[in-house]
């Protein structure tokens, strides 16, 4: 069975990449979708109810953490697994979202998409 | 024999030699009678030389009064006859009474003495003084009940220090007749010169203190300093606010104490100042919102026989805020350049890492998106760079513009459409507006203008969500007018609120701007949009915020060179009006 994962990231350039990624390595597992802000991010995420969502904290607009704020709020928000993206510089909001029940984090400059497309095996499994 | 005939003769001068002798005899016991007077004045003199080299050097730079009226007392016996000489001071809070006897004296004798002083000081201050409480000392001879004699012989003298009033000193006799005004001259003498040296002494250290407070008066440090017993002495007004103390005076120490024992004890590392005799310096403490570096060390006397002695210590709080603001800003800036640079190079790598590994090569579509993405990624690094560059050269004062004539108008509405598409898939509307007396050109650097405008209105859809507007308008502004008349006269929407300038005071020119629907920026923010280092600042730049932020600050950089002048306006929840102008 296909498992849905949503990517929400204003770095057009990464999500693709990442979306290119997971479907070519996941072979077919995964159905991914991606959003550019956490307002289109809701409003896809309460469409397609994925499995997995990738979420980046540094959006303009709504920002990753009222995205998960307003998410977690929702019945069928309340457990979805989701892997925050980050940099460096932003290790220090992690505790804001281990509150929120984050499951992982990828640094994006330094994970190779190996190591990104590893760590959502292992919590899709 | 004498003849009779000469008895007259004879008798006259047996009568005249008697005269001469008794003349003599008067004249020199005269003489001597001067002589001795003369010595004993010159005795009196040496003696009153004496004792006040005896006072100088026993009381040294003492400005206690009491201790040097104590020294006077113990060496009046040496010239003066006295059954008790007393001195009586006043206190604020209680008279101070001390008679030395020389002569045992009935108790009554005492009380006789201490009822006469207390009435005299009562008279001289001119207030009643009766119920004061007197703190009686009684030193000397032995009292004793037998004896009845009253006070027979009794003077006082007044203690003026600095013009001012401070006690009496008197000497009194059971014997009478003693002390006529003119015998109590070197009293007098004794009394005034250690008043006088007292009172040029009081006047030395109290322009000394007041050149040490006005210093502490006006340093920005908090300063604040304890004796041995850790009881503050001095703590000036930079101090207070440090603790935010409100009363009058100074606080004690456990004001500080209190006030740090979170951070900071202050107690301990003044002991050890003291104690070690070192300097203490804890380079950084964080309270009140505010960063002190706190300086402890222990104070010493450079003066006088105290020379070298520990008297206290003393506190400084220096407040370094402001540099660890900025300290803090120029991190911010530069993680915020590391990040900027990061997300793009990572990307590129990723980039690099898909095309070898997947089958993106063997496809043509997704390999020039590939390519293509590696082109954007590269150039928003470009980019990057070259922001750096501009706000490099502006800060160096070497940024150059070419001015051209150019068709403000067409490049305005150029750009508008630029935007079109941007716009439509943002869903958020995108509208110009002109005036209709625009000149036809303007003389300007084409390419840094559409840098400005692209820079305006990427920022307004940045903040702008879906089924806002975007208006870019462009007018003539009349030197005088007020703007905000100007742009509602072409309906343009018109943020105002926390705009520096309305306008009458800039030169006629063309005006440019951008007004958002987005969420606004709030009044503190909006003076430090255009700094290149609080741009960054966790309070502007939150993480809802991408980008450098060094776009405003090379946009201000290039009006300015124009002669122009940009300036913004924004209500919180409503929207925001970036403007700038050209000169015509």
């Amino acid at each position: 069975m296909t498992k849905k994962i949503l990517i929400i990231d204003d770095d057009r350039i990464f999500s693709k990449i990442l979306r290119d990624g997971l479907i070519g390595g996941g072979a077919g597992k995964y159905e991914v979708f991606t959003a550019f802000d956490g307002d289109e991010g809701f409003e896809v995420a309460s469409r397609e109810k994925p499995d997995l969502i990738m979420l980046d904290m540094m959006m303009p607009k709504v920002t990753g953490i009222e995205f998960l704020k307003k998410w977690r709020a929702e019945e069928i928000g309340k457990n979805t697994p989701v892997i925050v993206e980050t940099q460096l510089s932003d290790l220090e909001k992690m505790s804001e979202g281990v509150e929120l029940g984050v499951r992982g984090y990828i640094i994006k400059s330094d994970y190779s998409l190996d190591t990104i497309l590893r760590q959502v095996e292992d919590i899709l499994k | 024999m004498v003849p009779r005939e000469l008895y007259p003769t004879l008798a006259l001068l047996v009568v005249l030699y008697l005269v001469v002798i008794a003349f003599s005899y008067w004249g020199v016991r005269r003489i001597r009678k001067g002589v001795n007077e003369k010595d004993m004045e010159v005795k009196r003199r040496l003696y009153e030389l004496a004792i006040l080299k005896e006072i100088s050097d026993r009381t040294g730079y003492s400005l206690n009064i009491k201790k040097i009226l104590d020294v006077i007392v113990g060496s009046l016996n040496q010239f003066l006859e006295y059954s008790a000489v007393s001195y009586m001071l006043l206190e604020p809070a209680k008279v101070i009474f001390k008679a030395d006897l020389e002569r045992s004296v009935a108790p009554h004798f005492i009380k006789e003495v201490r009822t006469r002083m207390l009435g005299s000081l009562s008279a001289l201050l001119g207030k009643d003084l009766s119920q004061m409480e007197v703190e009686e000392t009684i030193t000397g001879a032995i009292m004793i009940d037998v004896t009845e004699e009253p006070v027979q012989s009794y003077f006082n003298i007044p203690l003026v220090i600095g013009g001012e009033l401070v006690g009496v000193l008197t000497i009194a006799h059971t014997k009478a007749g003693l002390y006529k005004e003119s015998e109590m001259e070197i009293l007098y003498k004794i009394v005034n010169q250690a008043s006088q040296a007292v009172t040029k002494l009081e006047e030395v250290v109290k322009t000394e203190q007041g050149k040490i407070a006005a210093m502490l008066e006006s340093m920005l440090e908090g300063v604040v300093m304890t004796d041995r017993e850790y009881h503050v002495i001095a703590a000036n007004p930079a101090s207070k606010l440090v603790i935010g103390y409100k009363g009058e005076g100074t606080p004690t120490i456990f004001d500080f104490i209190d006030t740090f024992k979170e951070v900071l004890d202050i107690r301990s590392k003044l002991e050890e100042a003291i104690m070690l005799d070192k300097i203490i310096t804890v380079p950084e403490i964080f309270f009140g919102n505010k960063y002190y570096q706190i300086v402890v060390s222990p104070v010493k006397s450079n003066v006088g026989f105290t020379k070298g002695q520990t008297l206290g210590g003393v506190v400084i709080f220096h407040n370094i805020t402001h540099e660890k603001e900025a300290e803090k800003m120029r991190n911010d800036f530069t993680s915020m350049m590391v990040h900027e640079l990061r997300s793009p190079l990572g990307n590129i790598k990723k980039i690099g890492e898909m095309m070898r590994s997947s089958k993106v090569l063997e496809d043509r579509k997704a390999t020039s998106e590939y390519v293509s993405m590696l082109y954007d990624s590269s150039s928003s690094m470009l980019d990057l760079v070259n922001d750096l560059l501009d706000v490099a050269k502006l800060e160096a004062g070497k940024f150059a513009i070419e001015k051209q004539h150019i068709d403000i108008k067409e490049l305005l509405v150029e750009r508008v459409k630029f935007y079109d598409t941007t716009a439509r898939s943002a869903g958020i509307n995108l509208k110009a507006l002109e005036g209709n007396d625009l000149p036809n050109t303007v003389e300007a650097d084409p390419s840094r203008i559409i840098q400005v405008m692209n820079n305006l209105l990427s920022n307004a859809f940045n903040h702008t969500r879906k089924g806002g507007t975007v208006t870019a308008s462009c007018f003539v502004h009349k030197k005088g007018a007020s703007m905000v008349d100007e742009a509602q006269a072409i309906a343009a929407p018109w943020r105002s609120e926390g705009m520096s300038l309305n306008g009458t005071t800039l030169a006629t020119s063309v005006v440019i701007a951008v007004t958002d629907t987005g969420e606004g920026i709030t009044e503190e923010n909006l003076t430090r949009l255009f700094n290149k280092f609080t741009q960054f600042s966790s309070s502007v730049r939150s993480s809802e915020h991408k980008g450098t932020g060094l776009g405003l600050v090379i946009v201000k950089g290039i009006v300015e060179t124009h002669g122009g002048f940009i300036g913004v306006g924004s209500k919180q929840g409503v929207g925001s009006t970036f403007y700038f102008t050209i000169p015509i």
